[in-house]
């Protein structure tokens, strides 16, 4: 039996040899090529393919006459392909040949059908398809209005025919069968399909032969086809939604709810996302404002304030809604909050519009001891304050950004904002003197109520002219507000060293009437001439009015029909600003070079009245000139390697508030008051970035450097009396100065495995101020220091550590006994660990210090957060977490500043210590990644 | 046998070639799309895909104007300097030389802050033709189509069928005709010809005197790629913020 087989076996491959050996290893193809009228088509392309994966082998193209020839080429299967512009591509499969030279003889290729190739081709821009005999239509080359039907569509497709009971022939045969995505849809009837899904949901239609039902079921091909149209839908019109909801319950009754959802296809993105917390969450985490606002989170062009480089393209974040949280850390508050928004983004058009709420209520209690230094010594304040406040907004906002035509864009923006808030604070006040007695205490009780409204629009409109590189834009914007508000203040002071009786108590009731109205107009134009390849002209002009009525009557507290003319008022004052500049610029491969000149003036005029529509009190007018020069310039010497350097002179008016000639006294030991006579503050700045990184070992370095010097800058100068009574009035005043510099720079120690990244920072200001006339400048040299790794051993553990000191040596010229060094330091370590799959434990443990030599003072804070999640359902939908916040009960907000002849320390108490269960569904299902994750809560 | 492949060819394209309608000047503007890049980082779980679509997708494209200067003979491809706002960035080195007749490449390109010159001899593209059509620039154009497995990239070319040249944009080339669009991974990358000038060049296809950089093989330079791709997706970094998608 084994021996037959081996016979056979060697017989057989015996007889394949034999046949092979009869075909030439390497033969020539030739052929000629016509089309179906046996004209000759000169200059086809005439390709060798593989056939198995129609790979090409070989090509080449037929002479005038039509003839190709492929010589000396394998002997092996092919897949010839003929291609020629109008006609369609031809295919044949070539087998082997047996002899040297495969004569294909004449080859006819069909033309492609006129209509097909102008329509679809040359007008519309769609790729056709040609798969044997089937030709695919791309169906966003066919327009056809909003809410079209597929029926409307096919109207409009070349080769496709439909009547008017909407029955469909194509190429001339009725088609019996729709499909869409290749299935059957709603039964036998080809119009149910055609008659009822939008047009828009289609992406393309594939018109076909199909075998009949018959065949496909018999398995035996009776040659008879059915024209086919299939409809294939869009990937993207398969509808996305992504949303998640958050309920967490605590100890100390705390609780958070929080959701967003979002519904979106490729033209329209709508959202809404809500949230209510005890938690000290006052608004939404930046990344789920970023999913709230969709593809209107960052947009660009919106700086209509022209000139020296501003108002290109640079990205703006975010909108005039408060839902980004923003909380300093002191405190308790209840939150609650949500908001819609809808944005629209189709060809040319960008449109989004929004509405948000949100209110918050605060406790506060907080500690403060203040600490001023005179010409002969100093005093103390020490404060206990505690504070409840509520404030809710609404905010409706539109953005509108349309690609007019080519050349012109236009952009516009509204705001429309209404909140009311309302605060009482009580506090206790003492003043310690220079003996360490105890001279006056005052005890406050103040509360306020607030109503404001506030519009704003912009409109910027940009016109890109036929010469490269010559751009117009004109922009104009206004802002009016409104807030009315009432004060009212109680305070009873206690006079320790006063010997008259009647001075030895003091008590205020007043009640105070506020009503601000403010009206801003700005306008800018811009212009840009292209000189010669290298050089630019720009130039600018901006204008601003501002206008500002306010109106305030001071009543007695305690009856309220008796007005206090000395501290009632009625005033308004108008700013406005011009400025026009001109810049040259040059660039060249890298290096950017600005030189321009500016001249701008500032009017500034105020009227006072005793009340509103009373008579003209003082009456002030000023004018304020100035050319300022600017010069940057950039160079880009290698790949990721930048220098910049910049000079220019800035002019600020002073503002709205410190101009007022009002008598704040809500405080009887801190009174200020308003000047009108103030002039803009004007400085030189001088700044230098340098930054470089390294791409092919991850090492950056970067280095910035700034430096100010001012003249006329609004400082508040202070009179304090025999009774520590502080009295500060804005005045302009020279030299003050400050230098900042930062040198960062993070480097791999292993790469992947162990980043480290350094900083060292370095602020030097000198303030100069008047305390009781006499100057006191204020020396402040603060160095600071950081260091961190990040370290990820393995998929499963990540650790960041990080450490940074910083201290801040204070001199006053006044009393040079009093300086100080303010000292903080501290380290953290972070560490989030997947121990078992889709379970993660997470902490941080974050240690701060705080030290004042001269007030004797070092507080330590550590701070340690734990907690243990997990994923759980299908695609990880629902995360489960319990955490620990504040594991030691330590957590409180320290702040210490040292500015001006003064320095204080202030603590405030915040949530501390809680225990929280959380739940979230995500419908997407959640990231089961630990990198990714580091919002703690 | 490659090579004799490439001969049998170049003869046939002396004897068929026409002298016009190959010669001449292409621009093309090349788009990318980062958040369609987006797609082929598998180290992106979908909801971090689908946010940063939702987010960027209408400010995450960036466009580049580039020329290719061709002849049935030669090709160079590079980036067209453009002063359009009156700011110059220092343009990324990408000057791509590609002798047909010599089979022969020379690659000037800033990789990874260095400049690299890329000296080969040619390999042809393994290409497969499909039978779509498309009108590009004026021109129809068949559709071929191509991998590259270093950087996980599927590559669809459109080539004219009336212009006899094997140039095309970027570092490709070897088709039947002219490459007028290229579209990499479904639209991350699309470099499509936007205006095509037949004209008689003359110098614009020399190479220039000096060309500083380190010189490197086809294999090295290949070798580089893989090895920064694969160290950024270990990263979880998208390689291609750094270098040439």
């Amino acid at each position: 039996m084994n021996r037959i087989l081996v016979l056979l076996s060697v017989l057989l491959m015996l007889a394949i040899t034999q046949l092979y050996a009869q075909n030439p290893t390497r033969i020539s193809i030739k052929g000629i090529v016509q089309d179906t009228n046996s004209a000759v088509l000169a200059d086809a392309t005439v390709m060798l393919l593989s056939p198995s994966d129609s790979s090409l082998v070989n090509f080449g193209n037929a002479n005038e006459k039509g003839v190709f020839e492929f010589r000396n080429v394998k002997n092996i299967p092919y897949l010839l392909k003929i291609s020629y512009v109008g006609f369609l591509p031809y295919q044949q499969h070539l087998t082997p040949s047996p002899t040297a030279i495969n004569d294909l003889g004449f080859i006819k290729i069909k033309p492609i059908s006129q209509e097909l190739l102008e329509i679809v081709v040359k007008t519309a821009k769609a790729p056709l398809s040609i798969k044997g005999d089937t030709i695919e239509y791309n169906a966003a080359s066919f327009k056809v209005p909003p809410g079209s039907t597929v029926e409307d569509l096919l109207r409009k497709l070349p080769g496709i025919e439909v009547d008017g009971s909407g029955n469909i022939k194509a190429q001339g045969n009725d088609v019996k069968k729709v499909t869409v995505d290749g299935k059957t849809f709603f039964g036998d009837d080809p119009k149910a399909a055609t008659k009822n899904l939008g047009a828009e949901t289609i992406s393309k239609i594939q018109v076909f032969n199909r075998k009949s039902d018959q065949a496909t079921i018999t398995g035996v091909d009776d040659g008879s086809k059915e024209k086919t149209i299939n409809l294939e839908l869009k990937e993207n019109f398969k509808k996305g939604e992504f949303g998640k909801i958050t309920g967490a319950v605590g100890t100390s009754d705390r609780g958070v709810l929080r959701g967003n959802y979002n519904r979106f296809n490729k033209k329209e993105q709508f959202s809404v996302i809500g949230y209510a917390n005890n938690i000290n969450e006052t608004g939404v985490n930046w990344s789920d404002y970023g999913e709230f606002k969709g593809n209107n989170t960052f947009s660009s062009f919106d700086n209509g304030d022209f000139g020296f480089g501003s108002g290109g393209d640079a990205f703006f974040i975010g909108g005039d809604d408060d839902l980004l949280s923003s909380f300093n850390g002191k405190g308790f508050t209840n939150n609650l909050g949500g908001g819609v928004n809808y944005n629209y983004t189709h060809d040319k058009t960008k449109l989004s519009t929004s509405y948000v709420y949100n209110q918050t209520k605060l406790n506060l209690d907080q500690n403060q001891n203040k600490r001023t230094f005179l010409q002969n010594g100093s005093f103390s304040t020490l404060d206990t304050s505690s504070t409840v406040s509520f404030r809710a907004n609404h905010s409706i906002s539109g953005r509108w950004e349309q690609m007019l035509d080519s050349t012109n864009t236009l952009i516009t923006k509204a705001n429309l904002r209404f909140s009311n808030s309302n605060s009482a604070v009580g506090t206790r006040q003492e003043y310690i003197n220079n003996n360490d007695a105890l001279q006056n205490r005052i005890n406050l009780n103040n509360s306020s109520n607030l109503n404001a409204y506030n519009l704003n629009g912009t409109a910027i409109f940009r016109h890109k002219f036929k010469k490269v590189g010559r751009v117009f834009a004109a922009s104009s914007s206004f802002v009016r507000s409104t807030t009315d508000g009432t004060d009212n203040i109680r305070s009873l002071t206690q006079f320790f060293e006063a010997s008259n009786p009647n001075d030895q108590i003091r008590a205020i009731a007043q009640l105070n009437q506020n009503a601000n109205r403010t009206l801003t107009l700005k306008a800018g134009l811009n212009y840009l001439e292209p000189l010669s390849k290298r050089f630019f002209w720009e130039n600018f002009y901006n204008f601003s009015n501002n206008q500002q009525n306010v109106g305030r009557d001071a009543y007695n507290g305690l009856i309220e029909t008796q007005r206090y003319d000395s501290l009632s008022t009625y005033y308004e004052n108008r700013i406005t600003y011009n400025r026009i500049g001109t810049g040259l610029r040059f660039n060249k491969k890298g290096i950017n070079l600005s030189l321009g000149v500016a001249a701008l003036r500032y009017d500034l005029s105020g009227k006072v009245y005793p009340t509103e529509g009373g008579n003209l009190t003082t009456q002030i007018s000023k004018q304020y000139d100035a050319i300022v020069p600017n010069f940057t310039a950039t160079f880009n010497p290698q790949q990721s390697t930048y220098i910049r350097f910049g000079y220019g002179i800035n002019v600020n008016a002073p503002s709205i508030s410190a101009l007022q000639p009002v008598i704040q006294n809500t405080n009887p030991f801190y009174i200020t008051e308003g000047n009108q006579n103030l002039n803009p503050t004007k400085s030189h700045d001088v700044n230098l970035s340098i930054s470089r990184f390294n791409q092919s070992n991850f090492t950056s370095i970067n280095l910035w450097m700034n430096y100010n010097y001012y003249l006329n800058q609004v400082v508040y100068n202070q009179t304090v009396d025999a009774n520590l009574v502080t009295r500060t009035r804005p005045e302009n005043m020279s030299g003050a100065e400050s230098f900042r510099t930062n040198l960062y720079s993070s480097f791999p120690i292993i790469k992947t495995k162990w980043t480290t990244n350094l900083s060292v920072n370095y602020n030097l200001s000198n303030t100069p101020t008047l305390v009781n006339s006499v100057l006191n400048t204020t020396n402040s040299n603060a160095y600071s220091a950081n260091i961190g790794f990040s370290i990820t051993p393995s998929d499963k553990i990540f650790v960041t550590l990080g450490g940074n000191y910083s201290i801040n040596n204070i001199k006053y010229s006044i009393e040079t006994r009093q300086n100080q060094n303010i000292i903080s330091k501290g380290l953290n370590i972070d560490a989030k660990w997947s121990f078992i799959k889709k379970t993660f434990l997470e902490s941080s443990f974050n240690y701060t210090g705080y030290e004042n030599d001269r007030f004797n003072f070092s507080q330590n804070i550590p701070i340690l957060n734990v907690s243990v999640r997990r994923l759980l359902m299908k695609d990880n939908r629902l995360e489960a977490r319990l955490a620990a916040f504040d594991v030691f009960n330590k957590r409180q907000a320290i702040t210490q500043t040292g500015s001006q002849n003064f320095v204080t320390y202030q603590q405030a108490f915040t949530l501390a210590r809680y225990f929280m269960l959380s739940l979230t569904y995500n419908v997407r299902g959640h990231d089961a990644k630990l990198k990714k994750n580091n919002n703690m809560f | 046998m490659k090579k004799m492949t490439l001969i049998i060819l170049l003869l046939a394209f002396g004897i068929w070639a026409k002298a016009q309608k190959n010669e001449g000047e292409v621009t093309f503007k090349r788009t990318t799309s980062w958040t369609k890049m987006n797609d082929q980082m598998t180290f992106l779980s979908k909801q971090q895909k689908e946010k940063n679509a939702y987010m960027f997708g209408n400010i995450d494209i960036s466009t580049q104007t580039y020329t290719l200067f061709f002849s049935p003979k030669r090709s160079k491809y590079e980036e067209k300097e453009e002063n359009t706002n009156g700011y110059s960035w220092r343009k990324e080195q990408f000057i791509i030389y590609r002798d047909f007749e010599n089979e022969t490449l020379t690659d000037v390109i800033d990789f990874l802050g260095k400049t690299y010159v890329v000296e080969d001899s040619l390999e042809r593209p393994q290409w497969k033709i499909l039978n779509d059509i498309k009108d590009v620039a004026g021109h129809i154009c068949m559709k071929a189509q191509i991998k590259d497995p270093i950087k996980n990239q599927v590559i669809v070319a459109w080539f004219a069928q009336d212009i006899k040249a094997k140039a095309g944009p970027e570092r490709l080339w070897g088709l039947p005709g002219l490459i007028l669009e290229l579209d990499i991974n479904n639209g991350a990358c699309v470099i499509s010809a936007s205006k095509i000038e037949f004209k008689k060049l003359t110098t614009e296809l020399d190479l220039p005197k000096k060309i500083k950089g380190s010189k490197i093989k086809e294999v090295g330079y290949q070798q580089m790629i893989e090895k920064h791709v694969k160290e950024k997706f270990k990263e979880e970094v998208n390689p291609f913020w750094s270098i040439r998608y």
